[in-house]
């Protein structure tokens, strides 16, 4: 049983229990915040699970004008895959097919690191032998002319493989709203920390997974110990009360970047307290045999 | 640690080679063997402590004061540290430099920066011809670095660059960027005649139109880059002020060659 409690909410003593990936930054800018923002949620839509999306993203932040490379204002955008090659092609396949395409806009490096990934390396083939190589400050831009004027993408941008994906917090509750309302919460908290992003829509995962299913090739299916519907079932990890369970999946450019947010997450959820209708805290692990990083509830709330 | 000053002791009647006084070379040196290198460019012989000064310890920060436009090679093949030049310079300064960085209060000579490929040279007043040209016994220009000039430079800037940046606050002489193959050039004041002759892949900014335009550049029209707001707000982070704005009219040539190079003149 769960002793430790924050504002009436029993804090499950668990871990989650998260994996190595590669991760990356691009910093999108354009004439506008909103052309900005639009471009980045193109670039990282359906990259919300490794599982089947090829990459996970999301928007970290918005970066303002005076922190971007050309003086527009920017957004700053995390993509993650399991390994380089992959984040590679994600990179090329993104970029091309949702900034490049977006009007006004262009692509810088957000990363820093010994080992890059190619960004206008690759795209400045699209300008079909017109492309312009620019280099200030010991940046090498690309320029490559397009109908709306020209495209400048950096040539390469940096990436880490010291990334952590699937940090993740389980919010259980009486009612859906209520679970709804505290993790919408969280998900604010933890968009205002550095380095880490939530790529589920919205921040918050309804259909949380386990390994394996009973169909054969199927390799991910419905955490039915954490589904209200199947609490009769003896894997059942529910209470009685539980009604909804909603999750925070975080990935983040360092272990600690996520360990931070987590910190947010619990605190934001637990604000509205026991009364908003939130019963437990917990999060999801695979007996610590799965991923090598484990962030215990416990140490993260203190 | 204070920086290592070369005080010229009065005007000599040769030029002089000051290559050998760059922190790579005076790294290991004592004060007494520095002041036993020779510098004369004649037959009659100069040491260094024949003309200057020597005062300091630190090669690291060499600071040249007095000087005038026959002190050559002031920081030529320059590979870290920096160099301030208090008086003028004359040819070949920080030609060939790799890394580092040098700034003079006064006039540089001709070739300036020729051949460089990295760091950065500033000078506060004018640069003789063929800032940032090719260096003897070289076949291109410029290959990386940043030059910049508060007044005005002689002709054939940027001859066969090939990559880096120059900007000049005032006018240039006639052929800027000619036979230009890549890298930037950035005119405040304008340029005179036959500005990218030979422009193979290069960049000239101009800020207002020239008078003389070749005939060999097509004009593209006017549109918007974004190239041009990085570089002013980068320029901007390294002391230069200069308005880019992003919008230009752009003619690409030279057509007599490859054709694509450009000149940008902001609209």
């Amino acid at each position: 049983m769960p002793e430790l409690k924050v504002k009436g909410i029993n804090i499950v003593e668990t871990f989650a229990e998260a994996f190595p990936m590669v991760g990356t930054r691009v910093i999108i800018t354009a004439p506008t915040a909103e052309w900005a923002m639009i471009s980045a949620r193109t670039m990282t839509g359906f990259a919300t699970s490794v599982i089947a999306c090829g990459a996970e993203g999301g928007i970290e932040r918005t970066v303002p004008r005076k922190e971007t490379p050309d003086g527009r204002p920017g957004v700053s955008v995390l993509l993650f895959t399991m390994d380089a090659g992959k984040l590679q092609t994600q990179l090329r396949n993104r970029v091309g097919q949702c900034v490049l395409t977006s009007p006004g806009s262009a692509c810088f490096a957000g990363l820093e690191g010994e080992k890059t990934l190619k960004l206008g390396a690759s795209l400045r083939f699209f300008g079909d032998g017109w492309q312009v190589s620019k280099v200030v400050g010991g940046r090498r831009f690309w320029r490559i002319p397009v109908m709306g004027g020209e495209f400048v993408c950096e040539d390469k941008t940096g990436l880490t493989k010291k990334a952590v994906g699937g940090g993740n917090l389980l919010i259980l509750g009486k009612t859906h709203d209520a679970v709804l309302a505290a993790s919408t919460r969280a998900v604010k908290a933890m968009a205002e920390m550095p380095d880490v992003i939530t790529p589920f829509p919205g921040g918050i995962v309804r259909s949380g997974s386990k390994v394996g299913s009973q169909y054969k090739g199927q390799i991910a299916s419905t955490n039915h110990a954490y589904s209200p519907g199947l609490k009769h079932h003896a894997d059942s990890e529910l209470p009685p009360t539980t009604e909804a369970v909603l999750e925070i999946v975080i990935d983040g450019l360092t272990a600690d970047a996520i360990h931070k947010a987590m910190h947010a997450g619990i605190h934001a959820i637990a604000k509205g307290g026991a009364r908003e209708g939130i019963t437990h805290i917990t999060a999801g692990n695979y007996g610590g045999n799965l991923g090598p990083h484990h962030f215990h509830l416990k140490e993260i709330v203190g | 640690m204070s920086a290592l000053v070369f005080d010229m002791r009065w005007i000599v009647d040769q030029r002089l080679d000051l290559s050998p006084l760059v922190p790579e070379r005076l790294a290991k040196l004592a004060r007494k063997k520095i002041e036993a290198l020779p510098i004369n460019t004649t037959r009659e012989k100069l040491t260094v402590g024949d003309v200057f000064k020597v005062k300091g310890n630190d090669p690291e920060h060499l600071r040249f004061v007095g000087t005038d436009d026959r002190c050559d090679n002031i920081g030529a093949k320059l590979n870290g540290g920096d160099v301030t030049v208090e008086g003028d310079a004359g040819m070949l300064l920080g030609a060939q430099m790799k890394r580092g960085t040098i700034a003079v209060d006064g006039s540089a000579g001709v070739l300036t920066g020729a051949s460089m490929a990295g760091g950065e040279i500033r000078v506060r007043r004018d640069v003789g011809d063929q800032a940032g040209g090719v260096a003897f016994g070289s076949t291109m220009g410029m290959k990386g670095g940043f030059i910049s000039v508060g007044r005005n430079a002689g002709d054939l800037l940027g001859e066969r660059l090939r990559r880096g940046l120059i900007v000049v606050g005032g006018k240039a002489g006639d052929y800027a960027g000619g036979r230009m193959i890549a890298g930037t050039l950035v005119l405040k004041g304008g340029a005179g005649r036959y500005a990218g002759y030979g422009n193979r892949r290069g960049s000239l900014i101009f800020t207002e139109k020239p008078r003389n335009l070749l005939p060999t550049y097509v004009d593209s029209g006017v549109m918007e880059f974004d190239y041009l707001r990085i570089l002013e707000k980068w320029l901007r982070e390294q002391d230069v002020r200069i308005r880019l704005g992003a919008r230009a009219r752009r003619l690409m040539g030279d057509m007599a060659v490859l054709g694509k190079g450009e000149m940008l003149i902001l609209a």
